[in-house]
């Protein structure tokens, strides 16, 4: 099978941005990189998607927020056509009543912020102080591969690095983080705050559509994660011509670099010989070799699926073998003849980050009732209109609203042939309390389903994290303990997707760290 | 989703039957559902009896029982020293039922083992025995075994403790089955010089032409056996294999017929007595499953327990390889010892002593006859088995006093007994 032309020096198993991420750096190192897609596009989770022509919108990821600067220019994106239409969004959580709160971000808002919660201001200041002060700790892990667990030098270095940057910033943050970490969101917000709203915005947040509620132990961590995931980039951002234009970007970075593309060309096979990579099967036969493979998709399908679990020793099979994808989110594009018009939100906020969660207990409500295979009437959802700030997005006056619904079962009860339309009318319904006339605006609109996220945008189990980003599958843990620094047991075989450390989230870190380690490891 | 997905998930639910069935299996004893028993029963030890009791049990002339996995069965049947006379001079025979058996099958079993079985799978013809040990990612022991290759695709691994549910884990990616055969397979050892003869007269016709490690089926008194030429006495000896509820009758129609050669039933101390002459480790006695070591430094690698293998040097992709090439120029800090202790009455010991500081634990301890010493299997940090000079406090029991005897204790390179009738082929049918 063996033909000429069929050789590279690495093979990229994916084409969302994580992978091509990983291809770019690659093939910047002057390899020479194949992408395999088995879809007919670029970005995976971060896609732009047409509703009906004239319309489109942001597939599934709608904003970035942890895309660092470094990789940004290290792969010259910007020559390359990323642009961003909005910068800072801000996030504004809709109350049903008209009077929204702006999550301040400045001195100004801030002062809003006191005169519409006057009792929460001072420890909400706090809070996010203390997060911040948190975050700041574990930052500098996001942004560099794991340590070796196996290693006690590389564990040394790793704890008294974190223990001196505790030092360096008073004891009392380290204090309090090592308080969070078995902490749950919700008995947190509870102990400081008394607005419902608030607290429902801030647990919403830190979940991030987890499988798990609010009072899980491990979630108030996870706010300091995605506040360290933040740290990484410089603000919430609105990428123009939508998020499928930084896949477009990365692909361009590929091109310019002689890497190779190839879409509906779907993967069923990783072939080893001798426990070391050598090279990835088509459906179609064909055998394309490369000494090093690096997978942007599910860990759990790359290992087991396409690698097999006869190529992998027991336990590391197990490992992965329990990490089931069960993805929780599910997105609806609407394309609407006018603006949709919020109750009470002021117009420079239109193109802002609207939060539906109006209270503590109804976000935990929605995640019991998701665990039980249901979702509840009023859906807890965060909706973005990227027309505002992006008008070539719709035709002029006309514009497309993204919502990204939390706590949707991957099987629901009844099957989702006989649900779907259920579904659809609660989440319109639910945005029509806020945004009256919404559902008379309504030309086109998308519904995905974690099942159509899966078919349509090829996410395992339509995970978009790759698995949940929970305490114990974080660092050298994600994975899993056997895989948890992008290398595999097998030699040449890398993972570079949201699975991998730092987890989801539209970064391209993952995909980058994979690709450093994969190109020292050679 | 991704195509190779579909095999994976049939597999799943597969492993997933397999799992029931094979624990209704294992319990067969369990009184009703689980809610119904008391609180503590789901944790008690199982009583069980072998498919041979009834007839085990006639022959005890001394009432001496013990426990082997969870099973009675006697220390004694009749006279200890007798039944070693029987061993190495004529024969015995033994219930070695308590053994987990476990039946691997499918076509990708070959393939299956070679990852399992530390150090990969050379072939092994049909019929044939082979010992296997098998360890997990760190390289560290779980068990060891006897696999028996019973036909194309179709193999049967032998081994003192339960792995069923490691065997079925690594199941996962094969297209092969695992079942729990134990309750369903009885065994029975003839094992001692004339062990030949004595199935000979039994009716097991050409018995001399298995070579040691073969095996075949055959038929005594009308019931299909399959006779192995294994065992771990060091000396000439089978074990047979047949359908638990047939093993009563073979039990009756060997010791009939064979009992002019002097064939006589023997208990499990004469087993121990026989393995720790032949120098054969115990799993979960002389060596801890690697799961069931509570400190880490009770998992020992292969080499601490059978130096003689050279494991880690195989690349192929096998449970523990990558550990273990990782391991290969670091020596294990512990290994397992074969100890003669001068003085010729039995003694008890356990501490191993160097300058008088205890650097082991002897693990099986027994008085062999053949050498005419107190023996044991002993676990002994490497250095000071390196640099000699290992010392024992015996005991010894007189009446209701006891005295502590200092000993000197020698590392015997080659076990106490083993006799070249063991690997001799065609078996003697004379003494």
């Amino acid at each position: 099978m063996l033909r000429v032309g069929n050789t590279f020096d690495a093979i990229v198993i994916g084409a969302g941005h994580n992978g091509l991420a990983a291809a770019a750096r690659l093939a910047q190192q002057g390899r020479k990189v194949l992408v395999l897609e088995a879809l007919e596009m670029p970005g995976g989770a971060a896609a732009t998607s047409q509703i009906v022509p004239g319309y489109a919108a942001p597939a599934v990821a709608h904003l970035v927020e942890g895309l660092p600067r470094r990789i940004e220019r290290g792969l010259k994106l910007g020559k390359h056509g990323l642009h961003y239409a909005a910068r800072d969004v801000p996030t504004v959580a809709l109350d049903r009543d008209g009077n929204h709160v702006l999550l301040p971000n400045n001195r100004k808002q801030f002062v809003a912020f006191s005169s519409r919660l006057p009792k929460d201001a001072d420890a909400y200041r706090d809070y996010v102080a203390l997060l911040r002060a948190q975050a700041a700790l574990i930052e500098p892990l996001l942004g560099e591969a794991p340590p070796e667990m196996n290693d006690p030098v590389a564990m040394r270095r790793f704890f008294r690095r974190l223990v001196w940057r505790g030092e360096l910033s008073g004891r009392a943050a380290l204090k309090s983080l090592t308080q969070t970490l078995p902490e749950s969101i919700g008995d947190r917000l509870d102990a400081e705050f008394t607005s419902p709203l608030l607290k429902g915005a801030l647990a919403f947040d830190a979940i991030q559509g987890g499988a798990e509620g609010p009072y899980a132990p491990g979630t108030a961590f996870r706010a300091v994660w995605r506040e360290a995931i933040r740290m990484q980039g410089r603000g919430l951002r609105q990428i123009s011509g939508g998020t499928g234009a930084l896949a477009d970007a990365l692909v361009a970075a590929i091109a310019s670099q002689g890497g190779d593309i190839r879409f509906g060309t779907r993967v069923v096979r990783i072939l080893v010989e001798g426990n070391e990579a050598a090279g990835v099967e088509l459906a179609d036969g064909t055998v394309l070799r490369a000494p090093l493979v690096i997978s942007g998709i599910n860990p759990r399908v790359t290992m087991l699926g396409l690698l097999g679990a006869d190529r992998l020793e027991t336990q590391a099979a197990m490992e992965l073998h329990h990490a089931k994808p069960k993805g929780t989110l599910a997105k609806l594009n609407l394309a609407l003849e006018t603006a949709p018009h919020f109750t009470g939100l002021a117009p420079e906020l239109q193109g802002a980050r609207l939060l539906i969660a109006p209270s503590l207990r109804e976000v935990d409500e929605a995640a019991m009732v998701c665990r039980e295979g249901g979702f509840v009437s009023e859906p807890m959802m965060e909706l973005h209109v990227p027309s505002v700030a992006d008008p070539s997005l719709a035709p002029e006056g006309q514009h497309v609203l993204s919502v990204i619904v939390h706590h949707v079962p991957f099987d629901v009860d009844g099957g989702w042939e006989a649900r779907r339309e259920v579904f659809v009318q609660k989440v319109v319904r639910t945005i029509g309390t806020y945004a009256p006339g919404i559902a008379d605006a309504m030309i086109a609109g998308e519904i995905l389903t974690p099942p159509d996220i899966e078919r349509k945008y090829g996410l395992a189990g339509g995970d978009w994290h790759q698995g949940d980003l929970r305490l114990d599958r974080l660092l050298g843990f994600r994975p899993s303990p056997a895989f948890g620094r992008y290398e595999t047991p097998v030699k040449g075989l890398y993972l570079c997707g949201a699975g991998s450390h730092p987890g989801g989230g539209v970064t391209c870190l993952p995909g980058w760290l994979a690709a450093g380690k994969a190109g020292e490891g050679e | 989703m991704m195509t190779p997905e579909t095999p994976l998930q049939t597999e799943e639910t597969f492993a997933e039957t397999e799992r029931l069935e094979s624990t209704s299996e294992r319990m067969p004893a369990a009184p009703g559902p689980l809610e119904s028993a008391p609180a503590d029963a789901v944790f008690a030890r199982a009583v069980l009896t072998s498919p041979l009791h009834l007839e085990v049990a006639a022959e005890s002339r001394t009432n001496r029982w013990t426990e082997w996995n969870g099973y009675t069965v006697p220390q004694v049947l009749s006279n200890a020293d007798e039944e070693y006379r029987a061993l190495r001079g004529a024969a015995v025979m033994m219930d070695i039922s308590p053994l987990r058996k476990y039946r691997i099958a499918g076509r990708d079993a070959l393939r299956y083992l070679d990852r399992l079985v530390a150090g990969g799978m050379k072939p092994l013809g049909v019929d044939r025995a082979r010992h296997v040990i098998f360890c997990e990612s760190a390289g560290m022991v779980l068990g060891d075994g006897l696999l028996f290759c019973v036909g194309d695709d179709e193999y049967r691994l032998v081994t003192e403790e339960a792995h069923l549910a490691w065997l079925m884990d690594s199941a996962e990616g094969f297209r092969m089955r695992v079942e729990d055969v134990s309750t369903a397979l009885a065994g029975l050892a003839v094992q001692g010089p004339l062990s030949a003869v004595a199935l000979t007269q039994a009716g097991a016709a050409g018995i001399e032409a298995l070579a040691p490690g073969e095996a075949a089926n055959m038929s005594l008194a009308g019931i299909p056996v399959y006779v192995s030429r294994t065992g771990a006495t060091g000396d000439l000896g089978y074990e047979l294999w047949c359908d638990a509820e047939d093993a009563p009758h073979l039990w009756r129609v060997l010791l009939d017929a064979a009992a002019p050669s002097g064939l006589r039933p023997a208990g499990f101390a004469l087993r121990e007595l026989a393995r720790l002459e032949a120098g054969h480790p115990r799993a979960g006695q002389d060596y801890l499953s690697a799961f069931a070591a509570i400190d880490g430094r009770d998992a020992l690698p292969p080499a601490a327990i059978w130096p003689e293998l050279e494991i880690s040097s195989v690349r192929s992709l096998f449970n523990g390889g990558a550990a273990l090439r990782a391991i290969r120029n670091v020596p294990p800090s512990r290994r397992i010892v074969r100890l003669a202790v001068e003085g010729f009455e039995p003694m008890c010991f356990s501490a191993v002593l160097s300058d008088g500081k205890i650097v082991g634990a002897a693990t099986s301890t027994g008085f062999s006859p053949a050498l005419g010493a107190n023996i044991a299997l002993a676990i002994v940090e490497a250095e000071a088995v390196a640099a000699g000079g290992l010392s024992v406090v015996a005991e010894r029991w007189e009446g209701l006093s006891v005295v502590e005897l200092p000993a000197s204790v020698r590392v015997l390179a080659a076990p106490a007994f083993s006799h070249p009738r063991r690997v001799q082929h065609p078996a003697p049918l004379q003494p």
